[in-house]
């Protein structure tokens, strides 16, 4: 039999940022000249299956996505986010399931809870392009929990990148179950790079993954430019059923 | 229109030692009884760590085995990975001669680059390079198969003068292919003179252009080899059955199958920016295909399933664009059970093989069809 996850939403929202969200029916958002900075690894392959919920599957082999973005402008003010997700597949679909994100301003926490639901925390998120290199970093509580950096930048073209769509859980506030989100933001490249990915350091409870988190073997890293288009609410999925039968589609 | 048959070699979990032996027997089972039946080749894919989904590894082995069952079917790697990580090509010059000849000349020699992150990463192979070493590989094949004394100074690898022995059996040496998933590979194909080996099942229309820019620029080729190789193929499911339903409903179970498991493994374009991956490359694209808009039964345009009227019809499509072989899968993960699979085959060289005259002369030279 294939794999699938077999993650308890229950306890894992117990013990993480769930958000809840209102309704469905968000406008989307275009934030122009956003600063990605994202960097794929290999994780842990026997422990991946606790890292999604019921309704993903994981991808073979296991990895993990690892990205920290500056918006230079939005309607909650300039702000930078990291987020960890584990590359996964909805039905026959590549996404990647958002553990935990950490977000530099209250007020853009907020804004992407109310709209989406998005699970983010404040603290003091960090991406910086140097020379020969591009840094991203997170400290919450005054610990690094995430230093990751993509070292000898070069040019490269910006369809020659695929971004994986996120989907992550937040609760519903109409009936209090907890859904998947699955929002598809879509990219219009400005500026594209590549480079040799280094997670220097990565604290796996702080991304709501216990001790099962490890980043093993580096894959990709890449850091762009973008005008990104959050889209609105494209389906929503029951947790604890596979993609195939719990996905409810709310927009084209 | 030839007919041949392609293994991925598709093991379910549980693994056991039975249960992958069950497998590889059941294959070789199919294998034998299509040399019966008049099917003219096996295929077999190399790919490594495709969990479930392909435990074809070693094809030079499982072909030999194929090759050892059968009388008058050839033998074809569908493809071999030409990328120095995965094979040397010495290695690769000397093992396909030697399959040639305990074949005695059966075999079919198809190239490529695989295009997946879990084979690209496990070998520690540079996604960046290869289109490139594939390109300089196929160059040197030939010339490593015909030439007394061969000595290289490339780009990729090298090596000093020595004889690479045994030579093929097939004289001046077997068809090369190559395996065309990316845009534009099928120009690569026709530019230096081998057949176009299309990994691709349902759209038709999809390959109908390609076939036409091909056979176009074919016609002005500059083979890497001693002979032009004009011929297309292209891939395909195939169920069989003489009741609609049945074959309808067994044979979408197999595309699904085949479609989920699929989906799992990553492309190497999802995980490794690259411009030597234009596209997400053959899993997604066979995931479409065998998942795109489907007829009254819900079945994709040109997949071969269903009864046998609805099979023909699928054959006569792609016939009708300018393909000359379809390479047929048989099963995902044993969805199908043997005998079923079996007697799909049967009915297959029974009702429709008769409809095409190639393949018609090859049953019934094979005494199929009955």
């Amino acid at each position: 039999m294939p794999r699938a996850g077999r993650m308890d939403v229950n306890q894992f929202a117990a013990g993480t940022t769930v958000r809840e969200i209102k309704d469905y029916k968000t406008e989307g958002w275009t934030l122009k000249g956003a600063q990605t900075l994202n960097i794929y690894y290999e994780i842990d392959n026997a422990t991946i299956e606790d890292l999604i919920p019921v309704a993903a599957r994981p991808s073979i082999p296991a990895y993990g996505i690892f990205n920290v973005v500056h918006f230079p402008e939005s309607p909650a003010g300039p702000f930078t986010i990291a987020e960890v997700r584990i590359g996964c597949r909805a039905g026959v679909r590549p996404r990647g399931f958002t553990l935990r994100s950490y977000v530099s301003t209250e007020a853009a926490a907020d804004e992407l809870a109310n709209r989406w639901g998005y699970p983010s925390v404040v603290a003091d998120v960090y991406l910086r392009a140097f020379h020969d290199r591009v840094v991203g970093r997170v400290k919450a509580d005054g610990k690094t929990i995430l230093d990751m950096e993509m070292i000898d930048r070069d040019f490269i073209a910006g369809n020659d990148i695929q971004y994986v769509s996120n989907m992550h859980l937040a609760r519903s506030k109409e009936d209090g179950k907890l859904v998947i989100v699955q929002v598809d933001p879509e990219w219009t490249f400005i500026k594209a790079e590549r480079g040799r990915p280094h997670i220097i350091s990565v604290d796996s409870d702080a991304w709501g993954a216990g001790d099962r988190l490890r980043a093993d073997y580096p894959i990709s890293a890449s850091y762009t430019i973008t005008d990104m288009t959050i889209s609105p609410i494209r389906y929503i999925l029951d947790p604890n059923q596979d993609a195939f039968r719990g996905t409810t589609k709310l927009a084209a | 229109m030839k007919f041949g048959i392609f293994y991925e070699i598709s093991v379910p979990r549980p693994w056991t030692a039975e249960s992958e032996k069950k497998v590889f027997d059941n294959c070789l089972e199919q294998v034998a009884l299509a040399d019966e039946l008049g099917f003219d080749s096996v295929w077999c894919v190399e790919h490594h760590f495709l969990e479930e989904y392909s435990h074809a590894s070693a094809p030079e082995i499982f072909l030999t085995a194929c090759a050892m069952k059968t009388k008058k079917m050839r033998v074809g790697h569908g493809i071999i990975v030409c990328v120095p990580e995965f094979n040397h090509p010495i290695k690769i010059a000397e093992r396909t001669a030697t399959l040639d000849i305990i074949s005695g000349g059966r075999l079919e020699v198809g190239t490529g680059r695989s295009a997946t992150w879990n084979e690209l990463g496990g070998f520690r192979a540079n996604p960046d390079e290869t289109k490139k070493t594939w390109d300089e590989f196929v160059r040197c094949l030939p010339k490593m198969w015909t030439q007394e004394y061969f000595g290289y100074q490339g780009r990729s690898w090298s090596m000093p003068v020595r004889a690479i022995i045994p030579k093929p059996y097939q004289k001046p040496h077997p068809p090369m292919w190559v395996a065309v998933t990316s845009p534009g590979t099928e120009i690569d194909a026709a530019e230096r003179g081998l057949g176009a080996l299309g990994i691709t099942f349902g759209s038709v229309k999809e390959q109908e252009d390609k076939v036409k820019q091909y056979r176009k620029v074919i016609a002005n080729c500059d083979p890497v080899g001693s002979f032009v190789n004009d011929r297309i193929s292209t891939a395909n499911f195939l169920y069989c059955h003489e009741d609609t339903e049945t074959g309808n409903k067994t044979g979408r179970r197999l595309l699904g199958t085949f479609n989920f498991l699929a989906s799992q493994l990553v492309a190497a374009r999802e995980a490794y920016p690259s411009k030597s991956y234009p596209s997400l490359g053959l899993l997604p694209t066979l995931r479409r295909e065998a998942s795109g808009p489907g007829d009254e039964a819900g079945v994709p345009e040109g997949i071969a399933i269903g009864d046998p009227e609805r099979v023909l019809r699928a054959c006569k499509r792609w016939e009708s664009v300018g393909v000359d072989r379809i390479n047929f899968l048989l099963n995902a993960i044993e969805t199908v059970p043997q005998e079923q699979v079996l007697n799909s085959l049967r009915t297959f060289a029974k009702h429709v093989m008769p409809h095409f005259q190639d393949a018609s002369t090859q049953a019934a030279a094979a005494g199929g069809g009955r």
